[in-house]
C-alpha cells in the first residue's frame, strides 16, 4: 500500500497531491504536460525532496517532513521505469539489469544469473549482450522493466512507458506491458499524458492538473462523468457547469438547459457532440433545448466533422461532411442548435 | 555546404596566413640533420631531457586528474557563492604568461615563500629546483585544460542516468564510479590528453620555478632552448619530436577540434 501526501514547490510548479495505491490495482496518473506528474514520481522515488508531506509504503515511512525523515533514493524499495528508459549506454542489457543487484551487494556471478533470468522472463534473453543503442524501443522498454523489477521492489513506478515508441509499435508493447504489470504483485503506478494508455493499463485513474488532483475513479467513471475541461476534451465531450433545480440547469454564461436527470444543486452537464443537432431554421418538435449560434472551427475526423458553434452557449457538434455543405458551416453560417433533454447527463459537481 | 568564389584579396591574405604557419615548419624540416638524426636524438642530454619530460608531463597529468576531476565535479554540480570567481582563479593559468606563474609559484612554495618556508622548516621539504617543482609548474599551467573539459562533459551529460542508478540502489560514490565516470570518459580522456600536451610543452613556469638542471628539471623545451646555443642540430631534432607529438594529438582529437565548427 502506497500512501503519498506530496507537496513540492519547484520553480513555477506548485504540486500538492495525496495519492493512495493498493497492491493489486494499477493506478494511472493522467494529466497534461507540466501538471507535475514526473515531479510526483521523482518525489516518491526520493529524487526530489518534499516541501511538505509524508510518503509511506507498506507502513514503512519513506519520507515525513514533520519528523525530518528522508530516506535516500537508493534505500527505497521502489523500481522506476523512466521516460526514455535511461538504460546505461555503456553497459549491455544484462549488465543494466544486474546493476541494481550488484549495487545491493549481490555477487557478480549471482547478479548475472538473476539478471539473465529476468531478461528471459521478459522475452529479451537473446539481447542480453546488446548495448542499449542496438535495441528497438520495445526491447529497451522490456530491459528497463527487467532492471526495475530485478531489485524486487514493493512499488513500481512507470513514467510515460510508451511515449518513446513510434505509434506502430505502441499497441503490441502496451499489451505486453499490461501482461508484465499483471504479474507483479506490488503497487503499480503509471504516469502518462495519453488517455488511451491510461484507460488500457489502469484500473483506476487519478487526473492531475496544475499540481492538483481533479478527479479519481475507474476509467469508465472518469470518461462518463468528467469533472474537468481537460478530461472532457480528452474524451471528446462537451462539459458544462451550472446550477440545477427541477430539471433546469442554469449554465454559467446565462443560458438554461432542460435535462431529464433529477439532480439539484451545483452540477456538471455532459453532452456528447453526436447528440447535438444543427439546423438551418428553428427546429420544431420535441427537442427542449434550442438556441442560435454561428459555426466557427471545423475539425475533420474521418467521416465525421466536429463543428465548434459559438453563441450564447458555445458547444461542439458532430455532423457529416454533407451537413457541412448543406448548412454552409465552412463559411461560418448561422445555425440553430438543438439538444434533446434526454441526451444531457447531469451529475453533482 | 554552399561554396562560393572568394574575392582575390581574401585568397591572398589567407595564403599569407597559411604561409605564416607553414614556413617555420618548412624551415625546421629543411635544416633537420636527417643523416645524423638518430645520433642527435640519442645524445645523453637529449635522452635525459626526453625521459624527464615524459616523467614530468605524465606525473603532472596524473596529479591534474586526481585534483581536477573532483574540482570539475564541484564546479558542475555544487552551486556555491563565488563559484565563478573561484573558477576564474583556477582558469587563470591558461592565459597568464607562464613566467608570471613561475614567479608566483616561487613566492608561494619557494624556500622564502609563504608556504615554502613552512614546508622547509617543519617538514624539511624543498620544492623549487627539484623534479617535484617541475611537476608542480607543469600541473599549474596544464590542469585548467582538464578541469574545463571535464566540467563541460559533466554539464552536458544527462543527469537522469544518475537518478536511475540511485533508484537501483547505488550510493552516490557508486553512481559516480559506475555511471558518471563512464559517461564522461570521452571528456576525461580529451581533457587528460590536452593537459598532457600542455605539460609537455611547458617552459616559462618551469624554468622560473624549477630552474634548468639537466636530469632534474631540464625538460624537452628547456633542452631545446639551451641546445640552440651550442648544438643547433640537437635542438632541431628535439623540436621535431615535440612537433610530431603535437600533430599526433591534433589528429587524434580531430573530431573535437578540427571538425568542431
Amino acid at each position: 500500500m502506497l500512501k503519498a501526501q506530496v507537496a513540492v514547490r519547484l520553480g513555477t510548479l506548485d504540486l500538492d497531491v495525496t495519492i493512495e495505491a493498493a497492491p493489486g490495482e494499477i493506478v494511472a496518473l493522467l494529466g497534461p504536460n507540466g501538471a507535475g506528474k514526473t515531479t510526483f514520481l521523482r518525489a516518491v522515488a526520493g529524487l526530489v525532496p518534499l516541501t511538505r508531506g509524508r510518503v509511506t509504503l507498506d507502513e514503512v515511512v519513506l519520507e515525513d517532513t514533520a519528523r525530518g525523515i528522508h530516506l535516500a533514493p537508493e534505500r527505497r524499495p521502489i523500481g522506476v521505469v523512466f521516460q526514455d528508459y535511461l538504460l546505461f549506454p555503456h553497459l549491455s542489457a544484462l549488465e543494466n539489469v544486474a546493476f541494481g543487484l550488484r549495487a545491493r551487494g549481490v555477487t557478480a556471478r549471482e547478479a548475472r544469473a538473476r539478471a539473465g533470468s529476468w531478461l528471459d522472463r521478459l522475452g529479451v534473453a537473446e539481447h542480453a549482450q546488446s548495448r542499449p543503442r542496438a535495441l528497438s524501443g520495445g526491447q529497451a522498454q522490456r530491459v528497463a522493466l527487467a532492471r526495475a523489477l530485478a531489485i524486487d521492489p514493493r512499488l513500481l513506478l512507470l513514467d510515460e512507458p510508451l511515449a518513446a515508441l513510434d505509434a506502430s509499435a505502441r499497441g503490441d508493447v502496451r499489451r505486453d506491458l499490461k501482461r508484465h504489470l499483471a504479474s507483479f504483485a506490488g503497487v503499480r503506478v503509471v504516469i502518462t499524458h495519453d488517455p488511451l494508455e491510461a484507460v488500457a493499463l489502469a484500473d483506476r485513474l487519478v487526473i492531475l492538473e496544475r499540481g492538483r488532483v481533479v478527479q479519481t475513479g475507474s476509467p469508465t467513471d472518469v470518461t462518463q462523468r468528467p469533472r474537468s475541461r481537460y478530461v472532457a476534451d480528452l474524451v471528446g465531450v462537451n462539459l458544462l457547469r451550472g446550477t440545477a433545480s427541477a430539471g433546469h440547469v442554469a449554465v454559467s454564461g446565462g443560458a438554461t438547459l432542460q435535462s431529464a436527470d433529477g439532480v439539484d444543486g451545483e452540477v456538471f452537464a455532459v453532452i456528447h457532440p453526436r447528440a447535438v443537432a444543427l439546423h438551418r431554421a428553428r427546429p420544431e418538435g420535441s427537442p427542449r433545448n434550442v438556441w442560435r449560434g454561428r459555426a466557427s472551427a471545423l475539425d475533420f475526423q474521418g467521416d465525421r466533422v466536429r463543428v465548434g458553434v459559438e453563441g450564447e452557449m458555445p458547444i461542439v457538434a458532430e455532423v457529416t461532411p454533407a451537413a457541412v455543405r448543406e448548412l454552409d458551416l465552412a463559411e461560418g453560417g448561422e445555425v440553430w442548435v438543438s439538444v434533446k433533454a434526454t441526451e444531457i447527463t447531469v451529475y453533482p459537481a | 555546404m554552399r561554396s562560393e568564389r572568394p574575392p582575390v584579396l581574401f585568397v591572398v591574405l589567407a595564403a599569407i596566413g597559411v604561409a605564416f604557419f607553414v614556413l617555420p615548419l618548412v624551415g625546421l624540416l629543411y635544416r633537420a640533420p636527417w643523416e645524423t638524426a638518430l645520433d642527435d636524438l640519442t645524445t645523453p642530454e637529449a635522452l635525459t631531457a626526453l625521459r624527464l619530460s615524459f616523467v614530468v608531463s605524465l606525473a603532472a597529468t596524473a596529479l591534474a586528474l586526481l585534483l581536477g576531476v573532483p574540482l570539475a565535479w564541484v564546479y558542475a554540480r555544487v552551486p556555491f557563492r563565488g563559484r565563478d570567481v573561484v573558477r576564474a582563479l583556477t582558469t587563470l593559468p591558461m592565459i597568464l604568461p607562464p613566467v608570471v606563474g613561475g614567479v608566483a609559484l616561487l613566492f608561494a612554495f619557494g624556500r622564502r615563500g609563504l608556504f615554502g618556508q613552512v614546508l622547509d622548516t617543519v617538514f624539511g621539504i624543498r620544492i623549487p629546483f627539484t623534479t617535484a617543482g617541475a611537476i608542480l609548474a607543469a600541473t599549474f599551467v596544464a590542469m585548467p585544460f582538464l578541469v574545463l573539459t571535464v566540467e563541460a562533459g559533466l554539464r552536458s551529460m544527462d543527469r537522469r542516468y544518475e537518478d536511475a542508478a540511485r533508484t537501483l540502489g547505488a550510493s552516490r560514490w557508486l553512481v559516480f564510479r559506475r555511471v558518471t565516470l563512464p559517461l564522461i570518459a570521452p571528456s576525461v580522456f580529451a581533457g587528460a590528453v590536452l593537459c598532457w600536451a600542455r605539460a609537455l610543452g611547458e617552459f616559462g613556469a618551469t624554468i622560473t620555478f624549477a630552474g634548468n638542471l639537466p636530469g632534474t628539471t631540464q625538460t624537452l623545451p628547456l633542452a631545446v632552448y639551451i641546445a640552440l646555443e651550442t648544438r643547433p642540430e640537437v635542438a632541431i631534432m628535439l623540436s621535431l619530436v615535440l612537433l610530431v607529438v603535437s600533430l599526433g594529438i591534433l589528429i587524434a582529437m580531430r573530431d573535437r577540434y578540427l571538425r568542431a565548427f
